[in-house]
C-alpha cells in the first residue's frame, strides 16, 4: 500500500474537514446574524438571504480552491 | 436506545438484501454475458470480457427491500415510495446510457430530475419527507425553506455522478460505498436516529456486499452506469431523507476529489471512453502507472499511482483506506451534529 500518498491525502482531507466546520462556524456565529438589509423593505428578507447566500457560495469556492491548491502541491509537483 | 427494538428488526430485515443481491447478481452476470452485454477489463494484460451492467442488481433489491420494509410497518410508505424512485429513475437512466452510450452532458442533465420524487412527495406531504432545516456539525441548523428543496435536485445528480466517476477498478465503487454505508449506518445507530434511515443504510450496506463478492479484484461483474447512478442516487436520496447531508459530504471526500480534479482538467462533463489523454497506463507485468501526461486529469487513482506504479488489487485497498478514514471523519461529523 502507498503510505505515503495515503498520508498526504489523509493531510487533505482532515484539513477539509476542518475548514469546512471553519465554515460552518462563520457562517452561524458571524454572517447569519449580520442585518444587511432592512427586513421592513419590500423582498428586504429575500434580498438578505440571497447576500448570504452568496457569502456561502464564496466561502465554498475557496474551500474547493484551498483542496485544488493541496492536492497539486502535494501530488502534482512531487510526481515531477 | 429506546428504539433499539425497532432498529434490530431494520438491520434484521436489511441483512436478508445480501442473499438476494447475491443471487440477483449472478442472474446478471450469466444473462447479460448470454446476450452480448460485456465490457472489457483494460487494466488487466489479457484484456478479460466481463458481463456488464450487473450492478443492476443493487437497485433491484433496494427498491424490494424498501417495499418489504414499507409493508410490514416498518416505515411511512411516502418517504420509501419517494426514495425507491429516486433510485429507479437513477437506474433507468444509467440503463439508457448503458446501452445508448450518451454523450456526456446528458448524466448531469437527466440526474437532476431524478430528485424530482423527494420534491414534489415532500411538498405533497410536508414534513415527511424532508424537513428544510439543515443541521451542521457543532452550530445547530439553518432553516432554509426555498433554498434546501432547490438543492434537493443538485444533490441527486452530484452524489450519483461522483459515485459514477470513481469506479475506474475491480470493487473500488462497491467497496468504497459498502464502507460510506456501513459507517453512516453506525453513526446513524450512535445518535439514535430513526429506523427508517437505519434500515434504508444498512439495505444498501448488504446490497452492495453481495454485488461487491462478484465485483471484487479480479471482477467477474461490472456495475455498469445502472449500478453506479442508482448506488449514488440512493447516497444522496439517503442524506436528504436521513438529515446525514454534512456526514454525506464528508464521506464522500474521495469522490469529490476525484470529480473536482477531473472536472478542472477537463472543463467539460465527458465519459471517461471519450478521454484522449488517460490519466494511467498499464504497464507490461500487469501494474498501473502514472500516464505523466499533462493533459490528462489528477484522477484519485492518478495521485495514488504518482512515482509508484502498483497492482490493481493493491491501488483499490488504499482507495478503501481513503473511504474509510472520510467515513470515519463522517461518523464524527454525526456525533458533532447530533440526531
Amino acid at each position: 500500500m502507498n503510505t505515503r500518498a495515503i498520508s498526504y491525502e489523509l493531510i487533505v482531507f482532515v484539513s477539509q474537514w476542518g475548514l469546512m466546520l471553519l465554515g460552518f462556524g462563520i457562517l452561524t456565529k458571524l454572517v447569519a446574524p449580520l442585518d444587511l438589509l432592512n427586513p421592513s423593505l419590500s423582498l428586504g428578507l429575500y434580498f438578505d438571504a440571497a447576500i448570504k447566500a452568496l457569502i456561502a457560495l464564496v466561502l465554498s469556492v475557496a474551500w474547493l480552491f484551498i483542496w485544488d491548491r493541496q492536492v497539486r502541491l502535494f501530488f502534482r509537483k512531487r510526481g515531477k | 436506545m429506546a428504539s433499539l427494538g425497532a432498529n434490530t428488526v431494520a438491520i434484521l430485515i436489511a441483512l436478508a438484501s445480501f442473499p438476494v443481491s447475491l443471487a440477483l447478481t449472478r442472474f446478471f452476470m450469466y444473462w447479460n454475458f448470454k446476450h452480448g452485454i460485456i465490457g472489457i477489463d483494460v487494466h488487466k494484460p489479457n484484456r478479460p470480457k466481463v458481463p456488464e451492467m450487473v450492478g443492476a442488481a443493487v437497485p433491484i433489491t433496494l427498491i424490494l427491500f424498501a417495499a418489504i420494509y414499507a409493508l410490514t410497518g416498518g416505515a411511512s410508505a411516502i418517504p420509501i415510495l419517494a426514495y425507491s424512485l429516486v433510485v429507479g429513475l437513477a437506474a433507468l437512466v444509467g440503463a439508457v446510457d448503458d446501452r445508448l452510450k450518451m454523450r456526456g452532458i446528458f448524466k448531469p442533465l437527466l440526474t437532476l430530475f431524478c430528485g424530482l420524487p423527494i420534491l414534489i412527495l415532500g411538498f405533497g406531504y410536508p414534513g415527511q419527507v424532508y424537513t428544510s432545516t439543515l443541521h451542521v456539525p457543532l452550530f445547530g441548523g439553518y432553516h432554509l425553506p426555498v433554498i434546501y428543496p432547490l438543492t434537493i435536485l443538485v444533490a441527486i445528480s452530484v452524489t450519483s455522478n461522483t459515485v459514477n466517476m470513481l469506479d475506474p477498478l475491480n470493487g473500488s465503487m462497491a467497496g468504497g460505498i459498502s464502507i460510506v454505508a456501513g459507517g453512516l449506518l453506525i453513526g446513524s445507530l450512535l445518535i439514535g436516529a430513526g429506523s427508517m434511515p437505519v434500515f434504508l443504510y444498512a439495505s444498501l450496506l448488504f446490497s452492495l456486499l453481495g454485488f461487491l463478492y462478484y465485483n471484487r479484484f479480479p471482477a467477474r461483474a461490472f456495475a455498469g452506469n445502472v449500478g453506479q447512478l442508482s448506488i449514488g442516487a440512493s447516497i444522496g436520496a439517503l442524506a436528504i431523507l436521513g438529515k446525514t447531508e454534512i456526514a454525506s459530504i464528508v464521506a464522500i471526500f474521495p469522490n469529490i476529489q476525484n470529480s473536482f480534479f477531473f472536472l478542472s482538467r477537463i472543463r467539460r462533463f465527458t465519459e471517461h471512453r471519450e478521454l484522449t489523454s488517460k490519466p494511467t497506463k498499464l504497464l507490461p507485468n500487469g501494474r498501473l502507472a502514472d500516464s505523466e501526461d499533462p493533459r490528462a486529469p489528477l484522477t484519485l487513482v492518478r495521485t495514488l499511482l504518482i512515482g509508484r506504479p502498483a497492482p490493481e488489487n493493491e491501488i483499490v485497498s488504499t482507495i478503501w483506506t481513503l473511504f474509510l478514514t472520510s467515513t470515519s471523519l463522517a461518523v464524527i461529523t454525526l456525533l458533532l451534529t447530533g440526531a
